[in-house]
C-alpha cells in the first residue's frame, strides 16, 4: 500500500461534514441492526451483502468498500477465525455457534462512516460470548479516551489494557484509523501501544472535530495473523476466534459523540443511548 | 475496513546486474609531485609505453590507518580508475 495515512495531518470536520458523517453512520447502525436479525444459520454472506447494499441505496447512501482498493464487495465478513475482510460469498454458509463479524462503511455527500459488529449465529459456547463482550467493552473503553485534548496513545493503551486484562490479545497488523472524505486518514489509531512500531501517530492531539474509526480486533489465543491467497482475508495464526468491533467517532469538546448508531441523539457505545 | 499496518520498510542491499563485472583498476607507479591539501597529491605517473601524465591522487584508507606520511619526491604505485585516468588512489608507497 503506497498511501500513508499517517504522514497526513488529521483533519477536523465541519459542522455540515459531521452532519453527513452523522446521517452515513445512522445507516451503518441502521444497517448492522438489521442484519443482526438476519445473520441465522443456513444464510450466506453473499446474501448478507445483497442486503447490505440494498440497504445503503435505499437510503441514499453509497457503500464505501466497494471498489475501495479493489475490494468487490459492500460488506467483509469476518466468521470465527478470521479477522477482518474476507470476502462475501453465496458459498459460504453460516451455521449455528459460528461467530460472524460484519464491517460495512457507508458515504453520504462524500463522507463515510465505518462500523463493525461481531454477531451470533445461533446459540454459541460460552468461550465466544465471552470473547464478544470483552472486545465490545474494549471499544467502549477506547472510545471514552477520545475526547478532546488526549492522545491517540490514550486510546491505544485503554484498549490493550481491557483486552489484555480479558486474557486476550490485541491483533497488530490492522489498525484502526481516522475517516473523513476518505475511508482511512491520519492518523492511525493502533489498539495497543509499541512506540518502536507506530511512532508518529500515538503523540497526535485529539481536537475537536476529529472523527475517527476506533476498531478493536481481538484474538482468543495468539496475536499473530496470517493472509489467505485471495489477498484480503486476514485469519489467525493459531486457528482459534477473533472477534471485531468498531464506531465512528467525533471527537467533541465533552464526550466523544459515537457517529455510528441509530436514531437521533448518539449513544456511548455501549447500546444506551444518551440523555439530553 | 480496517487500516492496514505499513511495516517498517528495511531497505534492500542493492544487487548488481547479472553478468556485470566489476572493471578492474589500473595499476600504475609514479613519483609525488607536490602535496595538496586535504591529503590529496599531484602524482606524475609513468606508463609502460613511456607517456607520462600527472594524477590527482588521494591516499588510501590503509595507508591512513597506519599513519604513513607521503611527501614530495615520494615513489607511490597508484590505482587509476578506468573510466578517468587523472584520478588515481595511492595505495603504495615504496622506501
Amino acid at each position: 500500500m503506497s498511501r500513508r495515512a499517517s504522514d497526513a495531518v488529521p483533519t477536523r470536520k465541519s459542522r455540515r461534514e459531521l452532519a453527513a458523517m452523522s446521517a452515513a453512520g445512522r445507516i451503518v447502525a441502521g444497517l448492522l441492526d438489521l442484519l443482526e436479525g438476519k445473520a441465522v444459520p443456513g444464510v450466506s454472506t453473499g446474501e448478507l451483502d445483497e442486503i447490505a447494499e440494498q440497504f445503503i441505496r435505499e437510503r441514499r447512501g453509497e457503500p464505501s468498500f466497494k471498489g475501495l482498493y479493489g475490494y468487490p464487495a459492500t460488506i467483509c465478513c469476518a466468521p470465527n477465525d478470521v479477522v477482518v475482510h474476507s470476502i462475501p460469498s453465496g458459498q459460504s454458509v453460516l451455521r449455528e455457534g459460528d461467530i460472524l463479524g460484519v464491517d460495512v462503511g457507508v458515504e453520504v455527500d462524500g463522507l463515510h462512516a465505518d462500523g463493525t459488529r461481531t454477531f451470533a449465529i445461533g446459540e454459541i459456547g460460552h468461550r465466544a460470548r465471552r470473547l464478544l463482550d470483552a472486545t465490545r467493552e474494549a471499544l467502549a473503553k477506547g472510545i471514552e479516551q477520545a475526547v478532546e485534548g488526549a492522545t491517540v496513545e490514550d486510546i491505544s493503551r485503554a484498549v490493550e489494557t481491557h483486552v489484555v486484562a480479558a486474557g486476550y490479545s490485541v491483533v497488530r497488523d490492522l489498525t484502526g484509523h481516522g475517516i473523513g472524505r476518505r475511508v482511512h486518514e491520519a492518523p492511525s489509531v493502533p489498539n495497543f501501544v509499541d512506540h518502536k512500531v507506530f511512532r508518529h501517530d500515538y503523540g497526535v492531539r485529539l481536537q475537536r472535530g476529529m472523527t475517527l474509526a476506533i476498531e478493536p480486533m481481538v484474538a482468543e489465543g495468539a496475536p499473530r495473523v496470517v493472509q489467505d491467497p485471495d489477498g484480503w482475508t486476514y485469519r489467525t495464526a493459531d486457528g482459534k476466534l477473533s472477534a471485531h468491533f468498531e464506531h465512528t467517532v467525533a471527537v467533541t469538546r465533552g464526550a466523544a459523540r459515537v457517529l455510528t448508531v441509530s436514531g437521533e441523539r448518539s449513544g456511548d457505545g455501549r447500546g444506551r443511548p444518551r440523555r439530553t | 475496513m480496517a487500516d492496514r499496518r505499513r511495516k517498517q520498510r528495511r531497505s534492500e542491499p542493492r544487487e548488481q546486474p547479472e553478468g556485470a563485472q566489476r572493471e578492474k583498476a589500473i595499476r600504475a607507479q609514479g613519483v609525488v609531485v607536490e602535496k595538496l591539501p586535504s591529503a590529496m597529491f599531484r602524482v606524475q605517473v609513468q606508463r609502460e609505453d613511456g607517456t607520462a601524465h600527472e594524477v590527482l591522487a588521494h591516499v588510501s584508507g590503509k595507508i591512513r590507518m597506519r599513519w604513513i606520511r607521503i611527501m614530495a619526491g615520494d615513489r607511490v604505485t597508484l590505482e587509476l580508475s578506468p573510466y578517468d585516468l587523472t584520478r588515481g588512489r595511492i595505495v603504495w608507497l615504496h622506501k
